[in-house]
């Protein structure tokens, strides 16, 4: 879609096209001229074109009865979770409660029931919000997205890491054309181990104020194999590679815990806004992290 | 204008028929096409509940649910929940325990307990608590609904 | 026949008579309604805070397909309403804050209704906004109406005893201040109404009005007719909280829009616009000073209050009329002295909220009678009950104090909490290791229980029937808003005439059917309402036995009505089946029906010029004990437990006791720690449930209930009002025991975790500091 074409849309204009494809070939060619509007869980979608944010393209494509886009399976050493996987589906998963639960932790924070049984994954990471209740995880995880195009009749398959695919506050790098199909990851190994924690009081019907998730393998008083991701500290779900690249295979003791604080505040980026200050992101961050670090939440 | 679309689908253990707009919501369809006022308005933006209703069973938000994908599927609502002369065990139980004061949250929250009742064998009182952590009650301050539920959980059990 | 026992329904838990309806989703809301022939109304609100209306062109809006009706300010005439009567229904000219009306539309639909709100054009000349009300006062501000220019609104002043005297005995006297801040009702039914205007020029208004007989004196005004050619109907409401006690823009627009356009109108509010528009809570700047003897006699208090008015006045400047009656009686206090300023802003409005004032007053009374315990070296509780009053005693301002149980309730309070024991224990911990502190507060405050005085008349009327069948109907004028009156009712009705609550129902929704009551405020309507009722039940009582008694050999002394019968008290013997009595009444050459009236004025006084009188017909006290945990690392502050011990003269309905105290609690839970409408700049910058934070499912703490009863001498049944109190004595409970657990004081509520977070963090800082 072109900027020309965006600009002559009228705001008050809804679909003009619906279709609900049952594969994700039919999928794939609804989307294929890059005119259309997916319709996943639908909690982000209803808003966002309620108060204008998002404007209709041409056509609705209602993604949420292509039996292919949803569930959860093993495929050699990678776990496969389909797009339009609800929330209360990973969880609920037993396999992912088996081999990420981390997921499954950021799942049971997630909103509220009602949303959950309606809401995707896949709506969740191409909603791009930097507080993504899934996305620290994800991140964490060495997630991967596949990305489904149909070109000519054929499906055209394509992967990338997450960790690129957001490319700003609800942007992500997926062409008109595309439909996110899956996001893949490698099974952790079992030595490592992962939690999620975000803000409070409540425990999960709020957009986080900040939100984290570690992967570790805990070797004595060391982390390796180190994965550090948080939530609504930058324009987008950040990996805090070099807070993980220091602490990586070191001791912790206070001192090197303060040393990770120092660097993880060189590497976020957070704002003020209504429901916190940059302050506030900023100390619990530092909060979450030793926390993470020592194993105590 | 959004381009409208027929559907049908069962509507409390009938079949309805509908032509909707592709972009309204599942709740204008209830209360504004269908006349059906029980499910109510209380936010529109699926961060109170008050909309609840089941679709295939599972609690969702009729303001954030878009019509169209009602087709084919088996929607219940709160007028459909009695199904005899008497009313429902947790209708009954939200009268009996004092759960219900000016009333406007309870169609969502009853739909709610019923899905929760439903997909959990038994609950907690801190899982019946997260159950019910997105159903907004400004009148009772919940604990006399948490006293119905845990009621009618005790005599299924 | 079998003998039928005397039985009680009075202190039962009884289910709400409307429940069924209501769990079935039959009840129709006035937001459900939806009339023949009825089109939508919308509004265009500024948006902006302080601005000049150079233009308004309605044209491209008048145009659209559909659009009926479209108003401004130059279509009618000025018709001005409030308080103060500063407000207008479509403001011209000028607008004053973000709420103002400048444009409404009728249609036939909601959809089309905001198109054509989208295609009015307004040319706005922006102009500087003054925010603060400190700097409003202050020489050379800009006048927020032209005809008061130095932007001030109500003020209030109330002086009692020797305020130098009492200062030069006092050991020790504390000033601080506090600011206590905007919060919405958040009803879950939004702003709604209904007009339909028949040929004649005669209104009938569906309204959630909850004040319909004063409503309609209020209303006329901003609709140049006269008030009893208005009929209010009250259809069924999702909550009110004092939202309602006023005329708000909204509701005249509607019916302005529904006489031009010859149509029935349905105006209602979205969630977002309901943040913005309905009234707030009166948010305070409370500078407070005690003053008291080394032995804890408290001698005097001084307050000095200064009120953001906001653009126009509603009832929130008028709440230092209730938070004088906490800094004189809250606790006995021999001198007083209160100055109260409201001034103008740019800012929205407030109204009144469950609490009125008293909310405000005592989350600083409160607070400080704790500094006060540690500044003298004393415990709470026993600086509470050296100060505590009696029944018997009469407060500065004339409240004559009866059938008191404060002792009763602080006793209880402390004792059923350990109270004293564990605050001291969490105050040692404060110092130990360990980054959750646990911490126990106590607070109390003294509220109206028997009406207030605020008007002319405090009465309330009843109108009750029994048919053929022995079915009672009572017309009540007090309005039923969710509270459980319905309940109250009809165990009071059953309780004299003998009849099951089944049989029994409440009318209660037609101004042109119902008599008089001054409205649903100030937790009066089971004492008043309660009070009439059941002196119309005894007229029929009285009527019914008096008939009874001819008909069979008995004196009426020694009649009872009890389970549908007339019954011989001497040997509980059933002797006439009450529907086959009344029928017998009935159909005789000389016919008697069983319709008899009341009207209750309860037995207070107004206060006179210098707010002395004894306002309320009782007066009852609650303690709550918070206990919390606070996370010192993220600030969170997560209430445990709250115990309340609360006079209510006596149980009526214990079920739906229960239920308006632990909904009153979670209210005010909410208003300690999470809820705050941050107005920024006039702006109201989190208006929705996403950013405003009320209280959910999981965040409730265990509540432990325990109610006093002091058998209310002028109250029915010996019940006193109880809904405002829970909601009052909450959140100081919380402040004060978040100090109990860290050590920190917090003047400004709510108690955030970021709150909470920074005060620490400060906290740690200044002890780096200073080692």
């Amino acid at each position: 879609m072109t900027a020309e074409q965006d600009s002559n849309l009228d705001i008050n204009q809804g679909p003009q096209e619906y279709v609900a494809p049952t594969t994700l070939g039919q999928a794939a060619e609804a989307v294929a001229d890059g005119n259309a509007t997916i319709l996943a869980g639908g909690t982000d979608l209803m808003l966002q074109t309620a108060v204008g944010h998002i404007n209709y393209r041409t056509r609705l494509v209602n993604i949420r009865r292509v039996a292919e886009l949803r569930g959860v399976s093993k495929q050699d050493d990678e776990i496969r979770i389909g797009a339009a996987t609800t929330i209360t589906d990973i969880r609920n998963d037993e396999l992912l409660s088996r081999m990420a639960p981390v997921l499954v932790e950021a799942a049971n924070h997630f909103a509220g029931s009602q949303i959950r049984n309606a809401a995707t994954i896949g709506g969740n990471i191409c909603n791009a919000s930097p507080a993504g209740d899934t996305l620290p995880a994800l991140l964490i995880l060495d997630a991967e997205v596949e990305l489904t195009c149909s070109s000519a009749g054929t499906l055209a398959q394509r992967r990338m890491p997450l960790t690129g695919f957001f490319t700003g506050p609800g942007q992500t790098a997926m062409l008109a054309n595309e439909l996110l199909s899956a996001i893949v990851f490698r099974i952790p190994e079992h030595r490592a181990e992962a939690t999620f924690i975000k803000s409070g009081p409540r425990p999960a019907l709020e957009i986080s104020i900040v939100s984290a998730a570690i992967s570790a393998i805990r070797d004595t008083n060391a982390l390796f194999h180190v994965r550090l991701a948080f939530g609504a500290v930058a324009p987008v779900p950040l990996r805090a590679t070099a807070t993980e690249a220091f602490i990586e295979g070191k001791t912790l003791d206070d001192d090197l815990i303060e040393q990770a604080v120092d660097i993880l505040m060189s590497e976020i980026n957070p704002i003020d806004d209504v429901r916190a200050t940059a302050w506030y992101r900023r100390h619990l961050a530092a909060v979450y992290l030793r926390r993470l670090l020592v194993d105590e939440y | 204008m959004s381009i409208n679309i027929d559907i049908e689908f069962t509507l409390n253990g009938r079949r309805v028929q509908a032509n909707v707009p592709a972009d309204m919501s599942a709740l204008a369809l209830l209360r504004d096409k269908l006349g059906m006022t029980g499910t109510k308005l209380a936010c529109g933006e699926g961060e109170c509940g008050a909309c609840t209703i089941l679709m295939d069973g599972e609690s969702v938000n009729a303001c954030l649910m878009y019509a169209v994908d009602c087709q084919g599927r088996d929607i219940l609502t709160i007028e459909g929940l009695r199904t005899e002369e008497v009313l429902h065990d947790i209708q009954q139980a939200f009268v009996d325990h004092g759960a219900i004061q000016c009333g406007f949250c309870t169609p969502g929250m009853i739909l709610q307990t019923k899905y929760l009742l439903d997909s959990h064998s038994s609950m907690t009182p801190d899982d019946l608590k997260r159950g019910l952590e997105s159903n907004v009650c400004r009148c009772t301050g919940y604990k006399k609904i948490f006293d119905a539920i845990s009621d009618v959980a005790t005599d299924k059990a | 026949m079998e003998p039928i026992k005397k039985t009680s329904i009075i202190g039962q838990r009884v289910p709400k008579p409307d429940g069924p309806d209501k769990a079935t989703g039959r009840t129709i809301y006035i937001n459900d309604m939806v009339l023949p022939m009825m089109l939508y109304g919308k509004i265009l609100h500024a948006g902006r805070p302080h601005a000049r209306i150079k233009s308004i062109d309605v044209s491209r809006a008048e145009a659209l397909p559909g659009v009926h009706v479209v108003l401004t300010a130059d279509d009618i005439p000025e018709l001005r309403f409030g308080v103060n009567h500063d407000n207008v229904p479509l403001k011209g000219g000028k607008v004053r804050c973000v709420r103002d009306e400048v444009a409404a539309v009728a249609a036939e639909s909601e959809e089309i209704c905001d198109q054509a709100l989208a295609l009015i054009e307004v040319d706005y000349e922006d102009l500087p906004g003054l925010f603060d009300p400190a700097e409003a006062l202050l020489e050379g501000a800009p006048a927020v109406h032209d005809e008061k220019p130095d932007n001030k609104s109500l003020a209030y002043q109330f002086d009692h005893g020797d305020l130098d005297a009492a200062e030069a005995e006092s050991d020790v006297i504390l000033d601080h201040v506090f600011n206590v801040h905007y919060v919405a009702h958040c009803c879950m039914g939004t702003g709604c109404v209904l007009a339909d205007f028949n040929p004649s020029g005669k209104l009938t208004i569906y309204s959630q009005t909850q004040y319909p007989y004063n409503f309609k004196m209020d209303l006329a005004p901003a609709l140049g007719i006269h008030p009893g050619d208005i009929r209010v109907i009250q259809p069924p409401v999702g909550g009110a909280f004092g939202s309602k006690l006023d005329v708000y823009p909204f509701e005249p627009i509607c019916a302005l829009l529904a006489k031009a356009a010859r149509r029935p109108v349905k105006l209602m509010f979205s969630r977002e616009e309901e943040f913005v528009n309905a009234p707030t809570r009166q948010p305070v700047r409370i500078n407070l000073r005690l003053g008291a003897k080394a032995d804890g006699t408290l001698t005097f208090r001084e307050a000095d209050c200064l009120l953001n008015n906001g653009a126009y006045t509603s009832w929130g400047p008028t709440t230092p009329s209730v938070m004088m009656r906490t800094f004189t009686s809250h606790y006995r206090v021999p001198t007083v002295k209160c100055r109260f300023q409201s001034a103008y802003t740019n800012n929205p409005y407030a109204g009144s909220f469950r609490g009125y004032g008293n909310v405000q007053a005592t989350y600083a009374t409160a607070i400080q009678m704790d500094m006060l315990a540690e500044k003298l070296g004393m415990n709470l509780l026993e600086l509470s009950l050296k100060n505590a009053q009696k029944s018997g005693e009469v407060s500065p301002q004339g409240s004559r104090l009866d059938d008191l149980a404060f002792i009763e309730c602080l006793e209880v309070a402390a004792q059923k909490t350990d109270f004293l024991a564990r605050t001291d224990a969490n105050a040692e911990a404060r110092q130990k290791p360990g980054r959750i502190k646990r911490g126990i507060g106590l607070a109390s405050s003294i509220h109206n229980a028997g009406g207030a005085r605020i008007h002319k008349s405090d009465g309330c009327g009843t109108i009750l029937k029994l048919d053929d069948f022995a079915r009672c109907t009572v017309i009540t004028g007090a309005s039923e808003i969710g509270q459980g009156f319905d309940a109250v009712l009809c165990q009071i009705i059953s309780e004299e005439l003998g009849i099951p609550v089944a049989d029994i129902t409440m009318k209660n929704d037609d101004s042109a059917i119902g008599p008089w009551d001054v409205g649903v405020h100030a937790s009066r309507t089971t004492f008043i309402a309660g009070n009439s009722a059941q002196r119309a039940a005894r007229a029929a009582r009285e009527q019914i036995l008096d008939a009874a008694s001819k008909r069979v050999n008995a004196t009426v002394d020694n009649l009872d009505l009890r389970q549908g019968w007339v019954v011989q008290v001497h040997n509980d013997e059933p002797l006439i089946k009450l529907d086959k009595l009344l029928r017998d009444m009935h159909f005789q050459k000389e016919p008697e029906l069983v319709m008899t009236t009341d009207y209750y004025e309860p037995s207070s006084e107004p206060e006179d010029r210098h707010h002395v009188g004894d306002i309320s017909a009782a007066y009852s006290h609650a303690v709550h004990v918070a206990e919390v945990e606070v996370d010192t690392e993220t600030g969170e502050v997560k209430v445990t437990k709250v115990t309340s011990v609360q006079d209510v003269g006596r149980v009526i309905n214990e079920l739906g006791l229960e239920a308006q105290i632990e909904g009153g609690i979670v209210m005010g839970l909410g208003y300690a720690l999470s809820e705050e409408l941050r107005i920024v700049e006039g702006q109201v910058t989190n208006p929705s449930f996403r950013d405003y934070k009320v209280p959910t499912a999981p965040e409730i703490p265990e509540l432990d209930l325990h109610f006093i009863e002091t058998d209310c001498k002028t109250g029915p049944m010996g019940a006193k009002g109880i809904a405002e109190l829970p909601t009052i004595v909450i959140a100081p409970a919380v402040a004060n025991a978040v100090y109990n657990a860290i050590g920190i004081r917090f003047m400004d509520p709510p108690l955030t975790p970021e709150k909470v977070a920074r005060a620490l963090w400060d906290q740690q800082s200044d002890k780096a500091a200073m080692s």
